[in-house]
């Protein structure tokens, strides 16, 4: 099958006074029509970062895009002229942040900010913006739909305002959502409705779902496949059953190990050792390496090409048997 | 580890209440009303225990930590540590009384003064609080700090040279270093990754037992407090809904909120995880400037009767008294 957007060697990094930041160093990963892709990684892991860059949503310098191909529907993302790539932007590729309250304008009325989409996107009726506003805002369970559109903002609690801004996404119908972190800022019980009611969108739209997160349990209830993700490199792709039952990365396993859950029993848990790497000061090889038991100095040399386990699912590293 | 039978409590809190006066608009004649951030909560920390106090944001937890600590004025209700009246005590008596009880919090990066070397964050409390001479503080603080695996190298170092984590091990060795019988951690993990996250835990509980400190552990994350409380107690809307030893919440929740926050927490384990059913709770927290009468969870509570709508439920012992629980539906075996 055709991936609707994949990712082949993106290099994104930060020219600063203290030095280059390699925040996304070589990244390459495929998503389906149909599927939500997980991406989990700790911060810094560049799990945010790479879809801001070739979106330009980050000032450039500091950022500066080194190479690389992003496809979508087969075409580059990166050799798109500004205007090219804005109206695919809001569009095609929708994206959905972590705090909603910084993403939606406190001064404007949600109904003005519902429309907007469409009235730069599409060559509908201020009338027809509206009606698919509405529409959208009742998709994603916002009670009364009609009376929400001329409230503003902070009228809504968190849980609401992230539905807003789910909404807002909608109303263009677009092929890939890109949700960024969409529900680490609420309490646990709204974001179970929040996850609910993306799987559900996301089964009756049929568009592609990019989840990026920090919580593994989040990504094991959505996520048809997974990019675990640190340092600026992926480190292991698999279907969501490969990671979490066959992980065959070192670090992967680590964390899966040093999670603390409610289901089981954990007498002590297993730390990682250390610290995550300054991004400015990495080394040819692995930037796990300080941090991994399983070590070798062919590690320090150079980052290890992918090995594969399964179909779809492979690791970077050089550890030829899974760990335990 | 079940602490609650065997030591007596080193701190006991009885209807403690922290209400906080909420004005209207310049020129308002709105009459004043108040939020009540903590409406009677009563708490019993046994020596050598950690107890976890859970609930989703703005059910009072972190106002609850700092209200035990003094750090906001109390409106009602004792605390008693040690068989002394904390709340009675003022001037010298207070602040001789304070090293007993110390406090970690959040986000060690608003918690440290980046001005301060941590040699300094470390020595004042020795100077304000004890006569130790400058050897001796030395010494102490070179323990500490071993005590929280840095090295004393670090003392030397300001608080921006660290990562978060080990930023939170300087904070945790100021609230260690006067030797506090009771630490308040108020979500000391939650601004840390997954993968340093562990290390703090295992850090928390390690010193706990080694220098048999009681806790209490304020956090959002369920998980989080799973793995290291002895106890745990449930909040919402500024009141204390359940109590019970660890293993007994999570085998056998017994109040509609805790059963809905256990089931919405995710498990990193995807078959589980899809074959989960789901108590969901409807809506969103109700205003605390306006509770619901009656149990205030009842708006949202799948098993609301109509005693709910009029009536406050109290905590009530149940199997075997050691968990306790408030709500009517459980009182009166409506739960199935």
């Amino acid at each position: 099958m055709e991936p609707i957007l994949e990712l082949k060697n993106f290099q994104a990094h930060f020219y600063t006074r203290r030095g280059i930041v390699k925040a996304v160093d070589g990244l390459s990963f495929k998503v389906h029509r149909g599927e939500t892709l997980g991406i989990v990684g700790e911060s810094g892991s560049g799990k945010s970062v790479t879809h801001l860059s070739y979106l330009r949503l980050l000032p450039s310098p500091p950022l500066r895009i080194i190479g690389g191909e992003v496809l979508f529907k087969g075409k580059d993302l990166l050799k798109m002229s500004d205007n090219g790539l804005r109206d695919l932007r809001g569009k095609s590729i929708a994206m959905i942040f972590q705090e909603p309250m910084t993403s939606l304008n406190p001064y404007m009325r949600i109904g003005k900010q519902l429309i907007e989409p469409n009235l730069i996107h599409s060559k509908i009726s201020k009338k027809d913006a509206w009606k698919k506003a509405i529409a959208a805002l009742e998709r994603v369970g916002i009670p009364n739909a009609e009376a929400a559109m001329v409230r503003y903002p902070h009228e809504f609690s968190g849980g609401m305002r992230q539905r807003v801004m789910i909404a807002m996404a909608l109303t263009t119908d677009p092929e890939v959502l890109i949700a960024d972190e969409p529900t680490t800022a609420l309490d646990v019980t709204v974001q179970a409705q929040i996850l609910d009611l993306l799987r559900d969108i996301q089964k009756d739209t049929g568009m592609a779902v990019v989840l990026i997160t920090h919580d593994l349990g989040v990504v094991a209830g959505l996520a048809d496949r997974v990019v675990v993700m640190y340092a600026g490199h992926v480190f292991e792709e698999g279907t969501a059953e490969d990671i979490f039952y066959k992980s065959a990365h070192p670090y992967t396993l680590a964390l899966l190990k040093s999670t603390p859950r409610i289901d089981i029993p954990q007498g002590s848990l297993p730390v990682i050792p250390g610290v995550p790497p300054d991004l400015s000061r990495l080394g040819t090889g692995c930037p796990f390496y300080e941090r991994c038991s399983y070590r070798m100095d062919v590690c320090l040399e150079k980052f290890p090409q992918a090995r594969h386990f399964a179909p779809g699912h492979e690791s970077f590293c050089y550890l030829e048997q899974r760990p335990q | 580890m079940n602490t609650t039978t065997i030591n007596p409590p080193i701190a006991r809190i009885q209807n403690l209440k922290v209400h906080f006066p909420v004005r209207g608009g310049f020129l308002s004649f709105k009459p004043k009303q108040t939020v009540k951030a903590v409406d009677g909560v009563s708490l019993d920390l046994a020596k050598g225990e950690i107890l976890g106090l859970v609930g989703e944001s703005g059910c009072g937890k972190s106002t609850l930590g700092r209200g035990i600590m003094r750090l906001i004025k109390i409106t009602d209700g004792s605390i008693e540590v040690n068989g002394v009246n904390f709340l009675a005590l003022e001037g010298k008596a207070l602040r001789q009384a304070r090293p007993n009880m110390q406090m970690v919090f959040q986000d060690p990066y608003a918690s440290l003064n980046p001005r301060m070397t941590v040699y300094d964050i470390l020595e004042e409390p020795l100077y304000t609080h004890t006569k130790l001479n400058s050897e001796a503080r030395t010494a102490k603080i070179k323990a500490t700090l071993e005590l929280v695996g840095l090295r004393y190298k670090a003392a030397k170092k300001y608080p921006h040279e660290f990562s978060g984590g080990q930023r939170q091990r300087v904070a945790i060795a100021r609230a260690l270093i006067l030797d506090p019988k009771v630490i308040i951690a108020d979500e000391p993990v939650s601004s840390l990754d997954v993968s340093v996250q562990a290390q703090i835990l295992n850090l928390l509980k390690e010193i706990q037992t080694r220098l048999g400190l009681s806790m209490i552990f304020i956090s959002h994350n369920l998980a989080v407090v799973k793995y290291i409380s002895d106890r745990i107690a449930v909040m919402y809307l500024g009141k204390i809904v359940e109590v019970a030893d660890r293993e007994e919440l999570y085998r056998n929740p017994l109040h509609p909120y805790t059963r809905a926050l256990v089931s919405a927490v995710p498990i990193p384990d995807p078959k589980l995880e899809r074959a989960r059913k789901r108590i969901v709770v409807q809506g969103d927290l109700p205003s605390p400037l306006n509770p619901p009468k009656g149990c205030a969870f009842h708006t949202r509570c799948p098993l609301a009767f109509d005693r709910c709508n009029v009536e406050q439920p109290k905590l009530m012992a149940h199997s075997g008294g050691l968990h306790r629980v408030a709500c009517f539906a459980v009182e009166e075996n409506r739960t199935t």
